[in-house]
């Protein structure tokens, strides 16, 4: 998987400002992009030393070599006026939306936190803006589809997607990502603000190509009895590593970090997460699965940190993963920091193992084939997470999506 | 005579974990079609390693001997295609499956057991009368297959599969444990209801009163893995009233403790 050590002029401060200009972005814009342009330079490849990294070898990746791409965006809302949905591009030159674009990106990921992060900050030319005024919801969940099939070969996309909730108000947000077989890599940025009461949920729906590396920094910020749920599925893609953090600041806040995948092949998924207890009385649930095939592996790296002002609170983190062929692998390590001595509860819990034998053999003994016990015993493993997918006939489909790719995949 | 459904023939069963402990030794039972046999025995006598080992579970191995389902050797035969031939056990002790609601594996066992697609009317139709029959409520369809089901709940869900899938073979273990005398009555009736002269059923119990609804055919004790004595419906009661010691003595039989 070695690259071409061909980089493109693209990344480069000059180039990065050259491009904003040309997109008529304001100056408080261009300002951000500059900063982002050299931390860049300065941030070096996160190395297999760092624990996050541990089992994600990217040392031969060279994001220069990937000329920056924009993928096509698509907006389905029935969200009610007020509530603004839409490209983040737009966003930011737009009269209406530019000071609320300009308060809140980049407050909760920094684009001198790494080299993904300063990649996407010097580079995001397209991405979803939602912001949900005081007291508004949407009974209906958004769905942004974030298309890079049409993208060139080898190319790089930056998403970049900001969701701030105002006091008390409710939105669910389906982000959609889709890719051809070529390769691509993705460096997307989610950032997510909930102020007081609010509630934000957000599904992360990967459906890329076969050749697809995913790399995610999504991270909210929850205020005083707000509730932040993100829920992750992964079906496509070649490496996915998605780091998924709260910071759980507000009294009585919840957040909710949920993710699947289904591997086979050699599909490589890394998922680290966060729950940062800040608030007290704040709760949080944590529940990453993978069902893997072929020579996949899953790794997990999960931190509850429950700070000294977080008195009160609860947290729970789960790590499951059924090994469905001889050569699939899993690397588990929930971690908990527990800084105060007053919690009500903090559990952590890991597996890795095959699917239970006499689950097995029962269905097997009711004339299911060996594959379509497997068909069935994953798609349940999953529910925890499919049976309640906002919007109608989506859960269907994306069982449906498991059982085909159970129907070819090596078991 | 009628067709043989199932024959077992000198049949040695050893746990597979440990091949050093053989449950089932030297089993013989031969079914035909419309029978009803019953198949008693203490404790730990091996009537569900037999059950087991007869529907093809890999948790046992068979040493030595053969099992004939229809006068086909399905000896080595996975345990789904067994399904799909018509050989049914509804399991002493259902196993839980979170997350897989009955309608869906039930609509993919009927597929299985018919061999092509279900239309999902006739499915539809076909669970809310056989879930009529045993007076279990439709939600029951929805629930994850035995995961929280009361004990008496998984014996109906048990004798629901078997109303759906109508097999040609059922082997029943312990199904009546755990049910009160109504839902004995209401599965009874319900097994009796699947009752033709094509199939064959193998009751295992522990006492008498299934098989006053079912009446069976034979009765066979199993003690140490054989079956060491076989007699009709009297048998049953003899054993209801007396226990198992006048038998073993009669015989000449030691029943031995395993130790595993
Ligand atoms: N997987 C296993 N591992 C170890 N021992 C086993 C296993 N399965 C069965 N046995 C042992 O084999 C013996 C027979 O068990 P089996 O369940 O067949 O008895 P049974 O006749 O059905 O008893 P019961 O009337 O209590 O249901 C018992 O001693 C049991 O402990
Ligand atoms: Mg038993």
């Amino acid at each position: 998987m070695s690259e071409r050590a061909v980089t493109v002029p693209a990344y480069s401060e000059a180039a990065v400002i050259e491009a904003a200009v040309a997109r008529e972005e304001p100056d408080w814009l261009l300002a951000r992009r500059t900063e982002a342009a050299r931390a860049f330079d300065a941030s070096p490849m996160p190395t297999t030393q760092l624990r996050p990294w541990k089992y994600t070898d990217v040392s031969d990746l060279i994001l220069e070599a990937h000329l920056p791409a924009t993928p096509a965006i698509s907006i389905e809302s029935l969200a009610p006026q007020g509530v603004f949905v839409g490209s983040i591009s737009e966003a930011a030159v737009n009269t209406d939306m530019t000071s609320n674009v300009r308060e809140h990106l980049g407050s909760v990921v920094l684009a001198t936190e790494g080299r993904f992060q300063a990649a996407n900050t010097a580079n995001w030319t397209e991405g979803i803006y939602v912001h949900v005024p005081r007291g508004m919801s949407s009974a209906e969940p958004v769905i942004a589809t974030i298309d890079a099939s049409a993208v060139s070969a080898g190319s790089a996309i930056y998403p970049r997607v900001l969701i701030d909730a105002g006091v008390g108000s409710e939105i669910t947000v389906v982000l959609r990502f889709q890719s051809s077989d070529a390769p691509l890599v993705v460096s997307n940025v989610i950032e997510m603000i909930a102020d007081a009461d609010s509630k934000i949920r957000v599904l992360i729906d990967d459906r890329w190509g076969t050749e697809t590396r995913e790399f995610t920094t999504a991270r909210s910020r929850i205020g005083r009895g707000a509730d932040v749920d993100v829920a992750s599925l992964v079906i496509g893609g070649r490496i996915i590593k998605q780091t998924v953090e709260a910071l759980i600041e507000g009294e009585g806040a919840n957040s909710t970090i949920r993710g699947v995948a289904l591997g086979d092949s050699d599909q490589h998924f890394d998922f680290v997460t966060l729950q940062d207890h800040i608030g007290p009385r704040s709760t949080s649930n944590v529940e990453i699965k993978s069902a893997l095939a072929g020579n996949s592996r899953s790794i997990y790296y999960g931190i509850t940190r429950v700070e000294v002002s977080a008195k009160g609170s609860q947290a729970n983190q789960a790590n499951r993963n059924l090994l469905l062929s001889g050569g699939a692998k899993a690397d588990s390590d929930p971690v908990l920091e527990i800084l105060t001595s007053d919690v009500i509860r903090c559990g952590h819990a890991a597996t890795v193992g095959p699917v239970d034998k006499e689950a097995l053999f029962y269905l097997q003994s009711r004339g299911l084939s060996r594959r379509a016990a497997l068909q069935l015993l994953v798609t349940g493993f999953f529910q925890s997470v499919i049976e309640d997918i906002p919007g109608s006939g989506f859960a269907e489909e994306i069982e449906g999506f498991v059982i085909a790719k159970l129907a070819d995949a090596e078991l | 005579m009628s067709e043989s459904i199932l024959e077992i023939n000198d049949l040695h069963v050893s746990i597979a974990d440990k091949p050093e402990l053989q449950i089932v030794r030297g089993a013989n039972l031969n079914i035909r079609a419309g029978e009803v046999h019953a198949l008693m025995g203490p404790n730990g006598s091996g009537k569900s390693t037999l059950a087991n080992a007869i529907a093809g579970s890999p948790a046992y191995t068979v040493d030595s001997g053969q099992i004939l389902f229809q006068g086909q050797d399905v000896t080595e035969m996975p345990a789904d295609q067994r399904a799909c031939l018509g050989m049914f056990l509804s399991f002493q002790y259902p196993t839980a499956i979170p997350g897989v609601t009955m309608v869906n594996f039930l609509r993919e066992a009927l597929k299985a057991r018919r061999g092509e697609e279900v239309p999902a009317r006739e499915f539809l139709v076909e669970l809310r009368e056989t879930l009529k029959t045993l007076k279990m409520d439709e939600s029951f369809a929805r629930r994850y297959v035995n995961d929280g089901f009361s004990g008496g709940e998984k014996k109906r869900a048990e004798i629901l599969q078997l109303g759906i899938l109508k097999p040609t073979l059922a082997i029943l273990d312990e199904t009546d444990s755990g049910l009160d005398v109504d839902a004995l009555r209401t599965v009874s009736e319900g097994i009796n209801a699947l009752r033709t002269p094509e199939i064959g059923i193998l009751i295992i119990t522990h006492y008498e009163r299934i098989l006053n609804y079912i009446t069976p055919d034979f009765v066979h004790i199993l003690v140490n893995g054989q079956v060491v004595k076989s007699g009709d419906f009297s048998l049953a009661k003899e054993i209801e009233s007396n226990g198992y010691d006048p038998i073993l003595a009669e015989l000449g039989i030691a029943e031995e403790v395993m130790t595993s």
